[in-house]
């Protein structure tokens, strides 16, 4: 949250037209500070942060600091890429435009890109970073591109010269299949000295779809969304499962007719399921929905068509909750489980190495414990039942 | 504690400690070790072993805004014999100055001090320079010695404060 006042030096030279970072160096430093801008902003309101390129014809400032986004945005369209880089006077020139700025109570950065070879010596880099220290300005440097021999020694002597407080950073980014902005969010130059880019940082990986999450949607963020994709994805994969079944399986829907009865139950049992899961937290509901759909794979006509249902009803969102209701209703008529399904799911070890295996379910959760539990006891209830069950016509 | 030459205030004067606005005083160059704080707060300046040193070269810039009006009539400056302060400039209303742009104004004074001075011997400004100061900037340009780093025990600033003088809180250690 510290009141800072940010420049930017984009190295635009002609080592910027290579594609070793996606797209190409140059996009992907522009991809960068567009993040970097948006943290700031995020991080304190009336932070501001400056553009300027170090190549091209000569150290331009494309803007001064300031806190509008759309500006800094705008500007990093159109860059063209050509020249060297004067880093030296790039450097200069941020804390000119720094010292210029505003709000004099902003703490003073600059985070240069230093992505073509560093042709200055030792000497020099420690005398620019002394005279950074000396205005107490702090220095992020971002080395990626080209890499010989002298460059990380001689960004460290620079960083050295002008550390104050481990307020600068120096990260290396190695050429790779993840994105630059993507590395960079895990950096000190992003998380700051404290958290204080954090919350930024994992909106941002999400956002990036680098997150960890199966569907590029955090749970935290948007958990309906997050739960409907999942949901949705299990019955489509249930369904393809039963349609290859049908497929293959031809002859035996004679024996369909006996077991629709038992797949009705099964149905039944999942609605049944459903409604003590109504209870539970709801993305362990539809886990172990979709746990039990999943384990009909013997049972495929009317489960394939009944899947056929779910799977379209909960592919939009607002259906889903549609289709519980449309459960919870069908439940009330047949308040019945199947047996069989009782006793596998009975298995406890059975079923909970299938939990462990599910994303976001542990196994050890209490709710899940309860659930089970409960199944148990109604399987006995249920064994009473059969026969009823048996009478059921099908859906 | 103090000696008779040492901690000598002009008959009328006031330390104006009391008058620093603590939230904005700024220093350029500062050691994270050693910082301003003491030099010239009460307590830690007049301790020996704190002391206000430079960091990555020998000069420092000190910024003091104070919260009212003050006329400032003279400065003590207390340092080591090698590493104390030699010519310091004095600039007034002059806020957020930078190295870059100490010469380009004409300090409002500028001292050079002596041995005698860095004992603790007040110096005796332009007081006509300083009848209306906001805010003071001492720009310590070199050290008795030449050294890399500077350094500074106590920076005690003495004066009057513009508004109301009131005679009875005029700490009259000793006539000078």
């Amino acid at each position: 949250m510290v009141l800072e006042a940010t420049m930017i030096c984009i190295d635009n030279s002609e080592w910027m037209r290579n594609g070793d970072y996606t797209p190409t160096r140059l996009q992907a430093q522009a991809d960068a500070i567009n993040l970097i801008c948006g943290a700031k902003t995020q991080s304190n309101p009336e932070n501001t942060v400056g553009v300027l390129t170090m190549a091209g014809k000569g150290v331009r400032v494309l803007v001064t600091p300031t806190s509008d986004l759309g500006k800094i945005l705008a500007c990093m369209h159109g860059l063209e890429v050509g020249g060297e880089v004067n880093m030296t006077s790039g450097i200069q020139v941020a804390q000119l435009a720094l010292k210029h700025r505003q709000n004099k109570n902003q703490q003073q950065r600059i985070i240069v890109f230093a992505g073509s070879p560093v042709k200055y010596d030792n000497k020099v880099l420690a005398a620019i970073g002394k005279r950074l220290k000396k205005n107490s300005v702090a220095l992020d440097i971002v080395n990626f591109g080209e890499a010989d021999d002298a460059k990380p020694e001689k960004l460290e002597a620079l960083l050295a010269s002008v550390n104050n407080n481990d307020s600068s950073h120096l990260v290396h980014i190695p050429p790779g299949p993840s994105n630059l902005s993507d590395v960079l969010i895990s950096t000190p130059i992003f998380t700051g000295d404290g958290d204080g880019g954090s919350g930024f940082a994992t909106a941002a990986t999400a956002a990036a779809g680098l997150s960890s999450f199966d569907f590029g949607v955090d749970p935290n963020i948007d958990p309906e969304l997050a739960l409907a994709l999942r949901v949705s994805m299990e019955e489509e994969r249930a369904r393809q499962e039963a349609a290859a079944k049908k497929t293959t399986e031809d002859a035996p829907k004679q024996d369909k007719g006996g077991e629709s009865s038992s797949s009705h139950d099964i149905m039944a049992e999942d609605l049944a399921v459903d409604d003590k899961r109504d209870n539970l937290p709801d993305d362990e509901s539809a886990l172990l929905k979709a746990l039990a759909m999943s384990m009909d794979d013997s049972r495929s006509t009317g489960l394939a068509v009944r899947d056929a249902d779910m799977s379209e009803a909960s592919n939009d969102d607002q259906q889903l909750s549609l289709a519980l209701e449309m459960s919870k209703q069908e439940n009330l008529k047949d308040p019945s489980t199947d047996p069989e399904i009782n006793a596998v799911l009975g298995d406890q070890s059975f079923v909970s190495s299938i939990l462990s295996s599910l994303p976001g379910v542990d196994p050890n959760d209490p709710s899940v414990k309860e659930l089970l539990a409960s199944l148990q006891q109604s399987e006995t209830q249920q064994k009473q039942d059969k026969d009823k069950d048996g009478n059921k016509g099908d859906k | 504690m103090a000696s008779v030459a040492s901690s000598a205030i002009q008959r009328g004067q006031v330390d104006l400690v009391d008058f620093v606005d603590w939230s904005s005083v700024e220093c350029l160059n500062q050691s994270s070790t050693h910082s301003l704080a003491n030099a010239l707060k009460q307590g830690y300046r007049d301790d020996d072993g704190l002391h206000l040193a430079s960091d990555a070269d020998e000069q420092l810039l000190i910024y003091i805004p104070f919260m009212q009006v003050v006329k400032l009539h003279s400065v003590a400056i207390k340092g080591p014999e090698e590493e104390g302060p030699r010519t310091v400039k004095l600039f007034s209303n002059k806020e957020h100055m930078g190295f870059s742009n100490v010469n380009d104004y004409p300090p409002s004074d500028s001292v050079v001090l002596s041995s005698e001075n860095l004992k603790g011997k007040p110096v005796i400004l332009k007081y006509v320079k300083f009848q209306n100061v906001r805010s003071l900037t001492i720009f310590i340009e070199d050290n008795q010695g030449g050294n890399d780093i500077s350094i500074v025990q106590k920076i005690a600033l003495f004066g009057t404060t513009v508004d109301t003088t009131n005679m009875k809180d005029l700490k009259k250690i000793e006539e000078h």
